[in-house]
């Protein structure tokens, strides 16, 4: 019953608080009425007046006692918000230009790091879209330190070594290989490139997924190399190829030219660990031959721990199995060169250290122009509370509680905050957009990054996270910057605020709060000093990457990738080539045609060993590493490498012809320092040139394959007449737009041999970009950041300078009708600015000084403390300053000392 | 011009609740009555500010202590009526025996001193 009644009470209050109020009301007068009646009764003297005070000196105070009861009722919050709101929003709409800067500040604020925490969001917080992915890890092999490469936790496995510890291990319920690569679709359809993942036969219950149609694959699918074609579809790929028919079970598709049966289809969205796979196929579907190589490393392990077994347990029986899986196969060369196997959890590989830590600079960066601008509006609310102050004084003076004015100052800054939330929707919407844009499949591979393909950009999207996020900071910025003139403008001092005038004198309190505008003002300058730096030496460091000589030129190169079918006899492809080079080079506007299997700038391709017939032979294993490139005679003109000596290959470098090689300068110089490489006998490790010795003919200029942050390495190139590839690039340079011939050489190719896919058509300029993107991108989202700050640091000291001007003029006006200069006036303004700015200045530059640290990794020849930078952004700011006190100095040498001292 | 008072005395605190639960026992009243009914059977003497006997009325509307309803009063007004529920029949019992308790605790230390 008492708790029926309680919320029967409470729900009609909540529901109706204004009828609510209205009974109350008419209960107090109802009570006012009666006592007044009896008062007149008892005396008859009294007038009705007299009556009807008594009854209210009786009834106690009846705005207190009112307030009392709204409050208890549960009114008196509502009550206060509604009110509050409502005087916000009347004084807001009475000052647009301030509220429209406040409300743009907070928009670019809060929408930044709203777009800058979606990236975050998607790229190192949100779960992977596997089910429970926290017991969900990665199993690597470990490798120890070479001469030429570091130790290594995250070294891929061979399928035999694999199985050794597959067969051995208890942690995991399920374990699985996986590898992906490209593959030629032919049949039922046009021929085309797709993504494969080639599968172990538990992976999909490994990462728990179900096909949406058909079957996984079968245990005997998965038992011996050589095994049944079978191959799941994605559920992209069958829309697009299949147009969504469920028929499409049991037929043929042929795969890279063998045909294999398609046995079912995978859920839409899921594309494999990789990201983008197309298709799946068994990994044991392969040859045998290709399967057991011990040494052919190049499978990931994933695997789902069993209940109750913890990462680190499972962690610890992969480092034991490590050694098994060392004495099952030990290194072939080196005795004491021991191989291991580590485990760790999957989420931890997901994306590269470089992008997880240039992402969480972003953030910070972005923060910090968060900060900027709260304190930017702080400042504008303290400049607005000076000119209320007698307003403010007055509701003081009248009985309204401090904690009352504080409240509502906090709901005006709160408003604003919301309304500038909303409005940075908008622009975090549009952020996003842009990031999502980044292509991770081209941009990011190319650079050799780590990482699961399926944690990339373009899952970065505005989820209820990120809106939550944004809520949150909307919120928190609101209380921070509204709290500093909240507090410091309902500081009670009322007589002064009172009197006539007084705002003209430079009385202690408005010292005070002009006081704490400098203080903002400088805080922002520190602040944005921090983003100066970091975005400086982010610009040097890229402007260094952008200096670096590739070795080659991009201009006017168009690319297109071939892959010959496996029906093609090895020793018909350089004839085919041949015939298809000459014609190439035929079409109008192309003035070099080349092949080459590997693109510059790409990662770099193949690497083997090289040995010296003509010096003693090196201990096995511990030959020295080159880089291995096939190309035609005409590369070095087609691309623009310089020959540096020695000869370039010649169509008589052929197939029975003695070998040759040619080697780039950094070979040179590392293999046959002071002497002169041509003539030297080598052998190479790959291409079929490890038994034969051959000849080096030409030294040509480095070209950068790998990135452009890494130095050159040696590298050796073969002639493809003597060492036929499948899969080439082709390269033709144009005299004008290289896309204008993508056309006729794509018909030329076509029309020599139909079934082979031309595919990746691209200039090299923009595959050489792709290998910068990410650098360019992160580069342009900081200078972007300070840039803003920058402005927002410079508006705020204007706004401090010229608000001070404003409430000297009186002062000024004074000092210049007794005499003071033009000059000295100025002085005396824009040393105010200087003050601010030497300050923040020094401040953040010692900030900045600590906070570059975390730029370390992501840097090129730039030292984190790099004097020339912090010597630009010195010069930057006193400018920035400069210009800031400027206006408001030239304001004040024009003021009129008549009008001064009439208007005080 | 104030009329002389009696000499008052300050109500004990938590009690205006009881008073107020007690006199509802009677039977449903307005808050004007409650007031007058106080007052008269206190003698005058309790002190209490009329307009205070409505916060604390609002205290047990929200603990279910009491209910209210809109009616005529004898002068034809509307007025509002409180209702004391069981569950304030069953509160008032418990405050008037632990009130009780420390009015004898307080008369025995009395009668030593």
């Amino acid at each position: 019953m008492s708790l029926l009644a309680s919320l029967r009470h409470r729900l009609r209050v909540l529901l109706r608080p204004g009828a609510y109020q209205r009974e109350l009301e008419e209960e107090t007068r109802f009570h006012l009425a009666q006592e007044a009646s009896r008062q007149g009764a008892a005396r008859p003297g009294l007038s009705a007046e007299a009556a009807r005070l008594e009854a209210r000196r009786r009834y106690g105070n009846v705005t207190g006692i009112d307030e009392a009861r709204r409050q208890m009722a549960g009114l008196g919050l509502f009550e206060m918000v509604r009110q509050d709101v409502r005087f916000a929003l009347r004084s807001f709409l009475g000052t647009p230009g301030f509220t429209a800067v406040a409300v743009l500040t907070l928009a670019i604020g809060i929408g930044g790091t709203t777009a800058i925490f979606s990236a975050v969001n998607a790229l190192l917080l949100r779960p992977l879209p596997f089910r429970d992915p926290e017991r969900l890890m990665m199993v690597s092999m470990t490798t120890p330190a070479e001469p030429d490469r570091p130790a290594s936790d995250n070294m891929v496995w061979s399928y035999p070594k694999f199985t050794v510890f597959r067969d051995a291990q208890t942690s995991f319920q399920d374990l699985a290989v996986t590898t992906d690569f490209q593959v030629t679709l032919t049949g039922g359809g046009e021929a085309e490139r797709v993504n494969i993942e080639y599968v172990g036969g538990r992976y999909l219950p490994t990462l728990g997924v179900q096909p949406a149609l058909g079957r996984n694959f079968l245990p005997e699918e998965d038992r011996n190399p050589g095994g049944p074609k079978v191959v799941l579809l994605s559920d992209a790929l069958w829309q697009r190829r299949y147009n969504a028919d469920p028929r499409v079970l049991g037929q043929i598709l042929d795969v890279g030219g063998e045909p294999f049966t398609i046995v079912g289809v995978l859920p839409p969205g899921f594309k494999g660990i990789s990201g983008r796979s197309d298709i799946m196929v068994p990994v044991l579907s392969g040859s045998a031959e290709d399967i057991n190589q011990a040494w052919s490393h190049s499978y990931y392990v994933v695997a789902r721990l069993k209940p109750g077994v913890s990462p680190a347990q499972a962690t610890a029986e992969a480092r034991l199995l490590g050694t098994r899986v060392d004495a099952a196969y030990p290194h072939p060369e080196v005795k004491d060169r021991h191989w291991g196997a580590t485990a760790k959890p999957l989420d931890s590989k997901r994306v590269d250290p470089v992008i997880r830590r240039s992402l969480l600079v972003l953030l910070g960066a972005v923060g910090l122009v968060l900060l900027i601008a709260c304190a930017n509006v702080a400042n504008l609310f303290l400049v607005r509370a000076s000119g209320r102050r007698r307003e403010i004084a007055v509701r003081l003076a009248v009985g309204a509680g401090r904690g009352r004015l504080i409240r509502q100052l906090l709901t005006e800054s709160v408003l604003i905050s919301v309304v500038g939330g909303a409005a940075s929707l908008v622009l975090a919407w549009g952020g996003v957009r842009v990031l999502a844009t980044i292509n991770p499949a081209s941009a990011l591979r190319t650079q050799r990054l780590e990482g699961l393909g399926v944690v990339n950009f373009s899952t970065i999207h505005l989820d209820p996270t990120a809106f939550g996020f944004a809520a949150a900071i909307t919120l928190l910025t609101g209380l921070v910057f509204g709290l500093i003139p909240a507090l410091s403008s309902t500081r009670p001092a009322l007589t002064a605020e009172l009197k006539e005038g007084s705002a003209a004198a430079p009385s202690h309190r408005l010292l005070r709060g002009f006081n704490s505008r400098s203080v903002l003002a400088a805080i922002e300058i520190a602040l944005a000093l921090v983003l100066l730096a970091g975005s400086g030496l982010m610009l040097r460091s890229l402007d260094h990457l952008l200096r670096v000589d590739p070795g080659f030129n991009p201009d006017r190169v168009l690319t297109l990738r071939l892959n010959s079918p496996p029906t093609f006899a090895r020793d018909s492809l350089p004839g085919f080539y041949d015939r298809m080079l000459e014609r190439l080079a035929a079409i109008p506007g192309v003035t070099g045609a080349t092949l080459a299997d590997c693109p510059p700038l790409s990662g770099g391709c193949s690497g083997t060993v090289i040995a010296f017939r003509d010096r003693p032979p090196a201990q096995p294993g511990t030959e020295p590493s080159i880089g291995v490139y096939w190309v035609t005679p005409q590369w070095t003109a087609t691309l623009g490498v310089p020959l540096l000596r020695g000869r370039m290959f010649t169509a008589a470098d052929r197939a029975g012809a003695p070998k040759v090689v040619v080697v780039n300068e950094a070979a040179a110089k590392a293999f046959w320092p002071g002497q002169d490489p041509i003539g030297k006998p080598v052998s190479v490790g790959q291409g079929g040139f490890w038994n034969d010795t051959a000849r080096v003919v030409g030294v040509v200029g480095n070209v950068r394959f790998g990135t452009v942050d890494t130095d050159p390495v040696p590298d050796a190139f073969l002639s493809y007449y003597q060492s036929p590839r499948g899969r080439m690039m082709v390269f033709l340079r144009t005299a004008g737009d290289p896309l204008g011939v993508a056309g006729p050489a794509r018909r030329i190719i076509r029309d020599l041999a139909p079934d082979i896919p031309v595919y990746d058509i691209r200039t090299l300029e923009s595959r050489t970009g792709d290998s910068m993107s990410y650098a360019r991108f992160s580069t342009l989202l900081l200078v972007l950041f300070a840039g803003v700050a920058l402005a927002l640091a410079t508006l705020g000291t204007y706004g401090v300078v010229s608000f001070a001007v404003a409430q000297r003029t009186r002062e000024l006006g004074i000092r210049i009708a007794l005499g003071a200069t033009r000059g000295s006036v100025t002085r005396l303004v824009v040393g105010q600015g200087i003050g601010i700015a030497l300050a923040g200045g020094t401040v953040g530059l010692l900030a900045a000084f600590g906070a570059t640290r975390v730029l370390r990794s992501l840097l090129f020849n730039v030292a984190p403390s790099d004097p020339l930078t912090f010597a630009g952004i010195a010069a930057l700011l006193v400018l920035a300053v400069a210009a800031a006190s400027w206006l408001p100095a030239r304001r004040a040498t024009g003021i009129q000392p008549t009008e001064a001292l009439r208007d005080g | 011009m104030p009329t002389p008072q009696p000499a008052k005395r300050e109500l004990l605190k938590g009690t205006l609740d009881m008073l107020i639960l007690k006199t509802l026992t009677v039977q449903p009243m307005h808050g004007y009555a409650i007031a007058l009914h106080i007052e008269r059977f206190s003698g005058e003497v309790l002190s209490i500010e009329q307009g205070s006997l409505y916060p604390a009325l609002e205290r047990l509307l929200k603990k279910g202590l009491v209910t209210a309803k809109w009616g005529d009063s004898p002068t034809g007004r509307r007025a509002r009526y409180y209702t004391i529920t069981s569950a304030g029949r069953r509160h008032l019992g418990e405050e008037i025996s632990s009130f009780d308790q420390v009015l004898l605790a307080i008369a025995g230390v009395m009668k030593r001193g």
